[in-house]
């Protein structure tokens, strides 16, 4: 077979719409798995340490939790709208702009993260010897609280920045910015905030009555 | 062709409208019911809130419902393992006692068995 066989072939070959999409479902299955982990771990405090858990979670800002909550899940029905225009010829001018308010409302959750970190500082809610609460299993809930959003934030800014440049490519008609990427990158959004759907609860409404 | 789209466009736009206030909906659910005494099933209620939310974004916004069944797999396959991780760790960790590590005196897990309260009293 000739070099020039093979290029012909491989130019042929336009690959099957579906195999981004799979990709990206593949890599969103093993990140599953490396957040899943970390509940595991979170289930085996709240069951073991329940006094601590709960001396934790009340110590959490519901409120910044609970706007941060209402804004992941608005830029998700976003970027959803983003990919339904990008699929239509004449909604195709909003895509840009919808993919833009996603990254910048992922903006927001952020800057609010970073305010809720900042008070948690300097209330000693960081696990240390000078930790706040002295009760049982309270440091290990706050342990968990920061590893657990620290990773969702570092999975945030990957998708700020990838849907802020796909915005930005978008609306200047880029190749690499078409319907399919953005697909792609919607689906990486979506598990970001289904992640946060589960850390909301688990992390700010334990024991809230009590 | 846009004409033809677009009774298809506007289906999915007003689904992902009533996907979205459903998800603020449930998001106040859980809030509000985090605030009554239900002992376990506080946490019962979370996650089982958590769950249908998860659900409307895979089913709706991440096309699973207009997915190949290779796509599907995939996503059932991440959830599986997961499963079989939870699982398994669970079994581990139920029968395990808390015993000091080499470099623990033993009194100093003291406080921590003292607040270790029994399996069956989930917040």
């Amino acid at each position: 077979m000739t070099a020039a066989t093979l290029a012909r072939q491989s130019a042929d070959e336009t690959p099957d719409p579906d195999t981004g999409k799979l990709g990206m479902w593949v890599f969103l299955a093993s990140e599953l798995l490396f957040f899943g982990g970390l509940f595991i771990a979170y289930l085996y405090g709240r069951t073991h340490f329940p006094a601590g858990w709960a001396a934790g979670s009340r110590r959490t800002d519901v409120v910044l939790g609970t706007v941060n909550t209402a804004l992941l899940l608005t830029s998700s029905a976003a970027v959803a709208l983003a990919v339904a225009c990008e699929d239509d010829d004449r909604r195709r001018r909003w895509t840009a702009r919808l993919l833009a308010l996603t990254a910048g409302l992922g903006a927001v959750f952020l800057v609010l993260k970073g305010v809720e970190w900042h008070a948690e500082w300097h209330e000693h809610l960081v696990p240390g010897p000078a930790f706040a609460l002295p009760v049982a299993g309270a440091q290990q809930f706050f342990a968990l609280y920061f590893v657990m959003t620290g990773l969702h934030g570092v999975h945030m800014i990957f998708g700020v920045g990838a849907l802020g440049g796909l915005a930005l490519g978008r609306a200047r008609e880029r190749p690499w910015a078409g319907a399919r990427q953005i697909e792609v990158a919607a689906l990486y959004w979506h598990f970001v905030d289904a992640i946060w759907i589960f850390l909301y609860p688990l992390l700010y409404l334990v024991d809230r009555h009590g | 062709m846009a004409e033809a789209r677009t009774p298809t466009f506007a289906r999915e736009r007003r689904g992902i409208a009533l996907a979205w206030i459903a998800l603020l909906a449930l998001m106040l659910t859980s809030l509000g019911s985090a605030y009554l005494k239900l002992g376990p099933w506080n946490m019962v209620a979370g996650l089982v809130i958590a769950g249908i939310k998860v659900a409307i974004v895979a089913w709706l916004f991440m096309r699973l419902r207009a997915a190949g069944a290779l796509i599907r797999l995939a996503a059932v396959a991440g959830l599986g393992t997961w499963g079989l991780l939870l699982a398994l760790s669970g079994v581990d960790y139920a029968t395990r006692t808390l015993t000091s590590a080499a470099v623990q005196r033993p009194q100093q897990l003291l406080p921590v068995q003292a607040a270790s309260a029994p399996r069956h009293a989930l917040q």
